[in-house]
């Protein structure tokens, strides 16, 4: 029994050719090999299945907490030690100091049990209803942060000398915050969103946790704990991929931001 | 409250079943109006391992193997056993040969006829070491001739001592006469297989796409981790008399979002979490549910010979088991209506009357005071406490059972007790391997028989994990499989248990749900739970 | 929020090292003047020392010890667990009948020792990193910078949750899965830092005098990067917090009968519908209020050290 199961995941392979078969695999044929734990899928199908889970509800939180928090953050450096800055500022900071997971059961306890509007978790293809409060537990801590690191940019570069001069010549502030101070504003958000696009679809551990959305991150967590190394590697490598891949992008949206960069 | 109606509710049932009132279904009593939409929407906790017959090793996998697929015999509402693909069967005189007889109307979903050599393809892959099911030892269990070769990878696969007679009778040798042989066949392991459909796809034959099943259902969506569907397999022999036409496992691993989400009406049924039925019984009265179930809770001492020394003390292992106070268990942390054991086997045991044992009749104090008298016996006391670490595998109930343990152990007797806690898979791996001191165990009966649960303390048992072993209860084990009657015999193991304490028994299951008031005829006397969604229905509100 | 995804630290530090060096000896002097201005970094010290207090005297108030189980109350937490001043359980009890009061204590305690010590750990890890190869430079710095990058490729989260469960759980795992990872954005400003200082003149002076590499090290380049280290390392306690805690609600944090402010958050959110609100709301406010007077720390050291005008 234990030759038959060896043979079946290569185990009896010397370790050298089970690295080299795995790695070629990969490369040559993006075959991640069987999973350890499941018999009728492979660590592709995993992928596959998993994947543009993450990706949808992912991208609509990047999408929703940059604009958002951009949006806030703007506003509040703006309105600089008004009402509204405060309460921007503490909103902020209290949608990064609350751990992202009890947004879950508070979600679900307002929307779905007491108003009952939203279906309380799933994915059912990906309907909209479905979407809600995944997205909304996901955002809230990012946008947090992209909004205190708008403010306080903004806040400096209002204070800059060219903005300055641009407030001089009498260009109304609309046209000054849009032509000249967005540009330089952005330039540390754009370098902090990278990365936050891969947290978002790792991240979204806990909302395939609560929500039951099928994702990635609950296949990851879940070969962790059961040991699948397979499905586990296989995962890793794709994030790996998806990293670097961000940060290319990441480099390239930098060099349009900020014109001292040329390559 | 709600027990007794719904067991008035079952017996309601089979009376009308006996006056054979002429219906759209059998199963449906009087007076109760459909729902025009029948889709039964349950909770699951976790992905299911597979729904490949010969391969599902888990609760919520054989649940729905068994809608999509039919062994040759059925259990009703009440754990009978009923004809499912078989009509009956006989047995032969030195009991060693049944013979089963086959529907003719029986059908695949892709319309195939469903023939005995479906069974001895089936079972001949269950034994087969290529496939490595988990459940092989299920087939080795049924004493089938020819099993233990096969396994051993002494015999050819394919030399099962089981036979196609003709299309509709099915011949299989015992190498032992065994009374609950019968009762077996409703287990997902010995249901057929479509040889043609595994043959073609190979692994992939489980996928919607590919999968040809001969129950009720046929499997119509899957996504891991959210959900799988079933549906009406219009094949199906006894299609007409099928009310649910769709049923949906949701994945949830969180139990309380579960509970949120049934109430707000997405699900039909979900487990309530521990401490939690006495509210929700007085708030919804008619949806709380408990009722007992074949499962047994225990803590199992690691006596083998790499086990701390102080467990290989009687008095050490009795102290502890005595000063557990399992009212406090049942009625203040689980609190859903889970009997108290005093015994390894439930008492819900279909034969099995639970032997007077001396300290299932004391007072909890009286308990205490021996258990304090023992310990100073064996040695332990304030200079030199003992201490131990106790694993068990990650749950929130699983830890409040472990900390509430721990918490007697140290006010009443002084013993230090660690906790430690691991996943599922890693912790059968270290309990399997005697990597502890001691370690949660629990149980849940393959078929309805004391030998189910009493088997794991036999020396040979490959689930035996604390490595107990007792010349006198592997010989009383052995005969029990042959005995006519086996009560006195099941006695003596138990009152054996109780002067050896290999393990302390903590306490029974209960089947604890919620369960939706338009679900009709949830098997609550299934001790097994063993349900098919063919026998349910929605009543119209 | 992430684990490491603190980008916004590293600019941030970026900033405040572009500056140090030119301003010589008075700068701590002037650091610290600045940050006792700073008004919200001084309620949020204050806040901070309070808590600490709190941690360190409270057991003396308390009347239940925090694994002790309240036999007589167990069972039905919803109406006789609520906190009360009679029964000695100010904070009422948690799901199984303990004193929440204790508990929150030692959580809390608990929580604060994850903070500081990842935070140590990845502060030491990080400094000596980033000091060697950014003063060796070369191929050694290149080859120390890649392993750093391929680090950072792997979401660290789901690799701490590797880590204990391949390691089994406990205190010590812990801290050397949450130091582990911790340290790579450290050792990059820490490295970059070095670079930038190692050609500077007053460098240059001390080889001619014959100081040995090490002590350059040590003593000239070392003194020079705390600012920038400090700002930093404030920045990862919360952020060691939060990953503790996101860990503990899988499950896989501190074990029973220990906790954490994450797990004690996690249970009291589970059971929030069933009536016993404050079994989450005392954890979250000690919890919030340590994350959000953490930031403020930071941010007020950020600004106390980098002395550009805001």
């Amino acid at each position: 029994m234990l030759a038959n199961i060896e043979a079946r995941y290569g185990l009896d392979q010397p370790l050298w050719k089970q690295l080299w078969d795995y790695m070629s695999n990969i490369i040559l044929h993006f075959d991640f090999g069987p999973s350890f734990k499941f018999k009728d899928r492979d660590v592709n199908d995993i992928i596959a299945q998993g994947f543009p889970i993450s990706l949808t509800y992912g991208s609509l939180a990047f999408v929703v907490a940059t604009l958002v928090g951009v949006g806030l953050g703007v506003w509040a450096a703006i309105r600089h030690n008004t009402f509204i800055d405060y309460f921007a500022v503490t909103l902020g900071i209290a949608a990064q100091a609350l751990p992202n997971f009890i947004m879950g059961p508070i979600l679900i306890l307002t929307f779905t049990l007491w108003l009952g509007i939203l279906p309380g978790g799933g994915w059912n293809g990906g309907q909209w209803q479905y979407l809600i409060m995944p997205v909304i537990a996901l955002s809230t801590s990012y946008m947090g942060n992209i909004a205190r690191l708008t403010r306080s940019s903004m806040l400096e570069v209002l204070n800059s000398n060219f903005i300055r001069t641009a407030r001089a010549k009498g260009l109304p502030m609309r046209a000054v915050i849009w032509r000249h101070a967005m540009k330089p504003t952005l330039l540390p958000v754009v370098s902090y969103l990278g990365p936050v696009f891969v947290y978002v679809l790792t991240g979204s551990v806990f909302v395939d946790l609560y929500f039951s959305t099928g994702g990635l991150g609950q296949a990851y967590v879940g070969s962790a704990l059961t040991r699948d190394y397979a499905v586990l590697l296989g995962v890793t490598i794709l994030y790996g991929v998806l990293t670097v891949f961000v940060n290319l992008l990441t480099d390239l949206a930098y060099a349009w931001f900020d014109p001292k960069i040329r390559y | 409250m709600t027990q007794t109606t719904r067991f008035a509710l079952a017996a309601l049932l089979s009376s009308t079943m006996l006056t054979g009132a002429a219906m759209a279904a059998s199963h449906v009593p009087e007076g109760v109006t459909l729902a025009d939409d029948q889709t039964f929407t349950y909770r699951v906790l976790d992905e299911h391992s597979s729904v490949d017959p010969q391969v599902v090793e888990d609760v919520t996998g054989s649940e729905i193997v068994r809608d999509l697929f039919e062994g040759l015999m059925n259990q009703d509402e009440d754990g009978n056993l009923v004809p499912g693909v078989a009509t009956g069967y006989e047995v032969s005189d030195d009991k060693l040969t049944y013979t089963f007889t086959l529907r003719d109307n029986a059908k695949w979903s892709n319309g195939d006829p469903v023939v005995a050599g479906d069974f001895v393809y089936a079972w001949n892959r269950a034994a087969d070491p290529a496939l490595a099911s988990p459940y092989q030892w299920f087939i080795e269990l049924m004493s089938i001739e020819g099993a233990s070769e096969i396994i051993a990878g002494t015999a050819e696969p394919g030399t099962l001592g089981v036979t196609a007679v003709d299309d509709h009778t099915l011949e299989v040798k015992l190498t032992s006469p065994l009374p609950y042989f019968p009762q077996m066949t409703t287990h997902a392991t010995t249901f057929p297989a479509p040889q043609k459909v595994i043959e073609e796809f190979g692994e992939d034959w489980t996928k919607p796409e590919n999968i040809v099943s001969n129950g009720a259902y046929v499997l119509t969506e899957h996504l891991p981790n959210e959900r799988s569907v079933r549906e009406r397999n219009e094949m199906y022999w006894d299609n007409e008399n099928t009310i649910i036409d769709k049923t949906i496992a949701l994945v949830i691993n969180d139990e309380n979002v579960a509970l949120t989400r049934y109430l707000a009406g997405e699900l039909d049924r979900t487990e309530i979490p521990a401490g939690q039925y006495p509210k929700m019984s007085q708030d919804y009265p008619d949806e709380a549910t408990s009722f007992p179930r074949l499962c047994n809770y225990y803590y199992t001492f690691n006596v083998s010979e790499g086990g701390p020394e102080a467990f290989k003390d009687v008095n050490v292992r009795k102290a502890l088991a005595l000063a557990v106070d399992r009212d406090i268990i049942v009625e203040k942390v689980m609190q859903g209506g889970q009997p108290p054991a005093y015994t390894f086997t439930p008492a819900a045991v279909a034969g099995f009357e639970p032997p007077a044992l001396e300290w299932a009749s004391m007072t909890q104090a009286d308990r205490d005071a021996m258990a304090k008298d023992l310990l100073a016996e064996a040695g332990y006391g304030p200079d030199n406490p003992l201490e131990f670490e106790m694993v068990y595998n990650t749950s929130d109930d699983h830890e409040k059972v472990a900390v509430a343990l721990s918490q007697m152990w140290k006010s009443k007797l002084g013993v230090q007790a660690t906790l430690a806690n691991m996943e599922w898979k890693v912790f059968l791996e270290e309990r399997g391997n005697q990597n502890f001191d001691m370690a949660r165990g629990a149980w849940c009966g393959d078929y309805n028989e004391a030998s189910t649960f009493l088997d794991l303390l036999d020396s040979q048992s490959g689930y035996n994990d604390g490595k107990f072993s007792n010349a006198r209860v592997d010989e009383l084990l052995e005969n029990a499989k042959t005995a006519d009657d086996t009560g006195p015999l099941y006695t003596e193991v138990e009152e054996i248990i109780y002067d050896e304490m290999p393990v302390i028994p903590i306490y029974h299951y209960a089947g604890v749900y919620m369960l939706d008031t338009d679900l009709g005829n949830w098997p609550v006397n299934n001790v097994e739970q063993n349900w098919y969604s063919k026998n349910l229905y929605k009543i119209a509100e | 929020m992430a684990f490491g995804s603190s980008v916004k630290a590293a600019q941030i530090a970026d900033d405040v090292t572009d500056v140090l060096p030119v301003k010589g000896r008075s700068l701590l002097q002037d650091a610290y003047r600045r940050f006792i201005r700073n008004k919200a970094a001084m309620a949020s010290v204050v806040v901070l020392g309070l808590i600490v207090l709190f941690v360190l005297i409270g057991p003396l108030f308390a009347q239940w010890d925090n694994e002790e189980i309240d036999w007589e109350r167990m069972g039905d937490i919803a109406t006789s667990g609520m906190p009360s001043i009679e029964n000695g359980h100010y904070f009422g009890l948690d799901e199984l009948g303990r004193d929440l009061y204790s508990r929150v204590i030692q959580a809390t305690g608990t929580s604060l020792l994850v903070g500081v010590v990842g935070a140590a750990t990845a502060l030491i890890i990080g400094t000596t990193f980033g000091l060697i190869a950014g003063y060796v430079g070369g191929r050694i710095d290149s080859g120390m910078m890649r392993f750093v990058d391929i680090l950072l490729a792997i979401p660290t989260t789901l690799i701490i949750i590797l880590l204990m469960v391949i390691a089994g759980r406990s205190f010590l795992m812990l801290f050397v899965a949450l130091g582990a990872f911790g340290w790579l954005t450290m050792a990059r400003i820490v490295r970059a830092q070095t670079l930038s200082l190692k050609n500077r003149e007053f460098i240059e002076a001390a080889r001619a005098a014959g100081v040995s590499e090490g002590t350059i090290m040590v003593r000239h380049i070392l003194p020079n990067l705390i600012g920038v280290v400090i700002v930093y390392a404030s920045l990862l306690v919360p952020e060691m917090i939060l990953t503790e805690s996101f860990i503990s609600f899988l499950g896989l944090g501190i074990s029973e009968p220990y906790t954490s402010l994450g797990k004690l958050i996690a249970e009291g959110a589970g059971t929030m519908a069933y009536g016993t609100t404050w079994q989450l709301l005392y954890p979250l406010f000690f919890y919030v209020a340590i994350i959000m007077t953490m930031f403020f720390i930071g941010d007020g050291l950020r600004d106390a050290l980098d002395p550009k005008d805001r």
